[in-house]
């Protein structure tokens, strides 16, 4: 016991140091948080949905959707918004990682009471071994109780001036090029399953559970894209929705009912939609959100008056982003004539 | 990778772990925490091939055991003999000691030969015989190379050839050598310890201190500020020039070569203050590996201050055994009767040091750039002693101060020009690529690139550059007061606490706010540890 005594002793000095810092990254948390929220413009792009989303009206989004980039290219909550009234509001990043989607669940949980979670699949197949799906659970752990860690670059565009900002439109980004896919079917029928990692899977696991405890439905759905999907994914994840209880949408298998024309509606050669296959896929979400979910229609709504402001900034970005993707298909065409 | 030095499990898990299991154990107790902290640690990169590192420490455990026999049976056989037939008996059993040591080196570097030199030579064969027009051809292996082997292979063998010489005395306890060779914060990229160096401290396992945590502490910090804030910022310009080399000439090839030199600088002595640090918290002093390197006024003082414990295993396991070897002796018999004092030492300075340096290059990987890179540095210390005699005439002659800044500026930035020039073949992807590199600074210089905005199209943008310099100059600051002998780390840990502990923070401040992670960068891996 003496010996043990001695041995807390030798950690005290140790522990006093360590405290102090705790209380040191807690003050710059606040202080990061704050500027981030006074000049938003300082945070890089890549991190803006996670204040984006915080800076929304609480309780004012009904559809949250999460995912990497094939979130915010293929679910566009404004055009949901004109079609059907829906609130939605996509957390999508460039690559998120799962471990990022909890934290950015959670921390979205903080201030909004989505009566629908709307995960995209594609980063559900990320190989993760455990030593990584650990590593990345303390830097994401890590950068949710102390966000000085995510917002540390700060100071490089404070300093240098705000980078170029990639412009959301209720986290959906209008992406106006159009580079064709040209490789023909991709979902050829079988009984193999993909392989999910056990860290997604358990981060998945975890994520529906705190839906169900707070009575959200869950939808998994998978963008339209040759490059990332293919039918063993398919089943892997018919199969994880079912045991989970939670609805499961393949655009890969509807692309037909949706009228994704890959000549004019791929971003990038089958790896992402442009604006013109988000619109397409966002109208039939909106519809099935609407049929299927008690969701209200909130565009006459005082409360969501800024967002009809926000559908006109939206479609100016969309009418430049359909004009620029006529130039190209047109050179294309040329092109191909030639 | 997995359980690396600088990354977030190694830092904020794995290592507060072993220190508090550590800390909470008995002394007998300490010993095994830290050898399994160890194999678990090689387990993470390189799963049951942990096997391998604990077959050699049972390898050299057991060649040191039967030297030991062997001398001693010699001692006993030899008791009482007549002096002629005692040496012929020590002799003989000299000789059967020899036998182990080399089967035991044979066996060390067969295995370290075979799985990272083996590809290089069926690469070499294909050449040959595609060149020669013939079809033969070999498959390259594919091999799984265990973390580290480079840096225990060397320190297994320096073990045995110490038992050998009598410099240590065979170890009983098999525990010790295996925490010697498996320690885990020496496993991924040195120091290269003697055993003279840590086994001892290592078995002794002390009590976890306060002052030796924060002493750790600080120390990691430190290194994490020299690799995160200024290493993986450059590595992102050294990679975009090296990837497309031939796109480029004139300065921005001396910008890389520069930039190269400081990032390996800055990561690989930022690893080994992270190393250091960790063998800090136990208690354990482990060599330093690096002397302020930039300070150096010729190639040789170079070596003793960069990358100094394979500097040191050379000299004792290579240098040593050729400077004694009859081959030397020959020639110095012969040369001194033939050719002269200044010819015959030239040719001493050769035979001794060309093998030194061909291990150096091949040490690093088996690579015609890694070899030239050696050799590259036997032709300079080479000049440099043929040339010793001149610049001490121009010395007295002159009566010049080789110590003051008039002489020693030059000298040292003469070095720079080296060091530049030999870490711009090393980083080059083969011996080509290097020449290539190397002519293409003389085609068209365009200073002006400097400034255009350039430098700016290679993935970093003003504010990475500011963060770097801002690290670079941090670095040698603390380079010049440790010359100068105004700090050490001993000195730092004498300092009033709340100072102390201010410059503490702001260490950890600054690494934490312009450390190159989280969005927008990519965690970089250790270079030495692909050695």
């Amino acid at each position: 016991m003496q010996d043990f005594k001695q041995k807390m002793r030798t950690l005290k000095k140790p522990a006093v140091f360590l405290a102090i810092f705790l209380c040191l990254i807690l003050i710059l948390s606040a202080f990061f948080v704050n500027m981030a929220k006074k000049h938003p413009e300082f945070v890089q792009s890549r991190n803006r949905p996670w204040l984006n989303i915080q800076n929304e009206k609480k309780n004012s989004i009904d559809v949250l959707v999460l995912g990497d980039s094939e979130s915010y290219t293929t679910f566009s909550p404004l055009e949901i918004w004109k079609q059907n009234g829906i609130a939605s509001f996509v957390c999508g990043q460039t690559g998120q990682e799962v471990e990022e989607t909890y934290y950015m669940l959670r921390r979205a949980l903080r201030t909004q009471e989505p009566k629908v979670v709307v995960f995209e699949t594609n980063s559900m197949f990320q190989p993760q071994n455990a030593a990584e799906g650990f590593s990345k659970t303390i830097a994401q752990t890590v950068n949710y109780y102390f966000p000085v860690f995510l917002l540390h670059s700060m100071w490089q565009n404070w300093l240098m001036g705000p980078e170029k900002q990639q412009v959301y439109y209720k986290g959906f980004v209008v992406r106006d090029i159009v580079e064709p896919y040209d490789g023909g079917s991709y979902m050829e029928k079988t009984e193999r399953r993909e392989y999910m990692s056990r860290a997604v899977r358990s981060y998945m696991d975890k994520m529906l559970a705190m839906c169900r405890e707070k009575g959200i439905s869950v939808i998994l759905y998978s963008a339209p894209s040759p490059n990332n999907y293919n039918y063993a994914k398919h089943n892997t994840l018919t199969d994880y929705a079912e045991q989970n209880g939670a609805e499961y949408l393949d655009f890969n298998l509807m692309t037909e009912e949706l009228g994704i024309d890959w000549e004019k509606d791929s971003l990038d050669n089958g790896d992402h939609l442009n604006v013109l296959g988000a619109e397409k896929l966002s109208r039939y979400f909106g519809s099935y959100l609407e049929e299927h979910y008690d969701l209200e229609d909130h565009r006459k709504d005082p409360e969501y008056s800024s967002w009809n402001e926000d559908v006109q900034k939206y479609q100016n970005a969309e009418k430049n982003a359909i004009r620029k993707i006529e130039v190209i298909l047109e050179y294309l065409r040329k092109k191909k004539q030639k | 990778m997995a359980l690396a030095y600088h990354t977030e499990l190694y830092l904020f898990v794995f290592l507060p772990l072993v220190v508090l299991v550590y800390h909470f154990s008995s002394q007998k107790m300490r010993r095994a925490v830290l050898i399994l902290a160890g194999y678990i640690f090689f387990w993470s990169f390189s799963q049951w091939l942990v096997g391998y590192l604990i077959a050699v420490s049972g390898l050299v455990y057991g060649a040191g055991r039967w030297m030991e026999q062997l001398k001693e049976t010699g001692k006993a056989r030899s008791k009482g003999l007549p002096s002629k037939e005692r040496s012929a008996v020590k002799k003989q059993y000299k000789a059967k000691e020899k036998k182990v040591l080399i089967a035991g080196i044979v066996i060390l570097l067969g295995i370290l030969a075979y799985l990272k030199y083996c590809n290089f030579f069926i690469q070499n064969i294909n050449r040959i015989f595609a060149a020669s027009g013939s079809g033969f051809h070999l498959n390259p292996q594919n091999l799984l190379i265990p973390i580290g082997i480079s840096f225990y292979t060397l320190e297994a063998i320096g073990y045995m050839a110490d038992v050998y010489w009598g410099r240590i005395k065979a170890e009983h306890n098999f525990g010790k050598v295996a925490l010697f060779l498996g320690f885990f914060p020496q496993i991924m990229e040195g120091p290269i310890s003697s055993w003279n160096d840590t086994a001892d401290a290592l078995w002794e396992c002390r009590p976890v201190r306060s002052e030796n945590l924060t002493k750790g502490i600080i120390r990691i910090a430190w290194g994490l500020f020299k690799k995160i804030v200024v290493a993986d910022r450059l590595s992102v310009l050294v990679a975009a020039i090296y990837d497309d080399y031939t796109s480029y000439h004139g300065v921005m090839i001396v910008v890389v070569a520069i930039a190269y030199t400081l990032q390996l600088y800055m990561e690989f002595s930022g690893c080994m203050d992270i190393v250091i640090g960790s063998g800090n918290l136990f208690g354990v002093d482990l060599p330093e590996n690096f002397r302020q390197p930039f300070f150096a006024g010729n190639a040789s003082e170079f070596w003793r201050r960069w990358h100094i414990t394979l500097g040191a295993w050379l000299k004792a396991y290579v240098f040593y055994p050729v400077s004694v070897s009859g081959l030397v002796k020959k020639w110095n018999h012969f040369a001194r009767k033939h050719v002269g004092k200044y010819l015959t030492k030239m040719g001493i300075f050769a035979m001794t040091l060309f093998p030194v340096w061909m291990c150096n290059g091949l040490w690093h990987g088996a690579q015609w750039n890694y070899i030239l890179y050696g050799m590259y540095y036997f032709v300079i210390l080479l000049a440099g002693e043929a040339v010793a005699p001149v610049r001490e005439m121009v010395l007295e002659r002159f009566h010049l101060d080789c110590h003051a800044l008039y002489w020693r500026v030059p000298q040292i930035l003469k070095t720079w020009m080296i060091i530049f020039t030999g870490e711009m073949f090393f980083r080059a992807e083969g011996a080509a690529a290097g020449f290539h590199m190397f002519r293409s600074i003389f085609q068209g210089f365009e200073l002006q690139k400097l400034w255009d905005g350039t430098l700016l199209g290679m993935g970093l943008n003003a504010a990475d550059f500011a963060a770097v310099g801002f690290g670079i100059l941090i670095v040698a600051v603390a380079d010049i007061l440790k010359e100068r002998k105004l700090l050490n780390w001993d000195k730092l840990q004498e300092m009033k606490l709340p100072v102390r502990w201010i410059l503490y923070y702001g260490l950890i401040f600054a690494v934490l706010l312009l450390g190159a992670y989280g969005t927008g960068y990519q965690q970089v891996d250790l270079i030495y540890a692909g050695f």
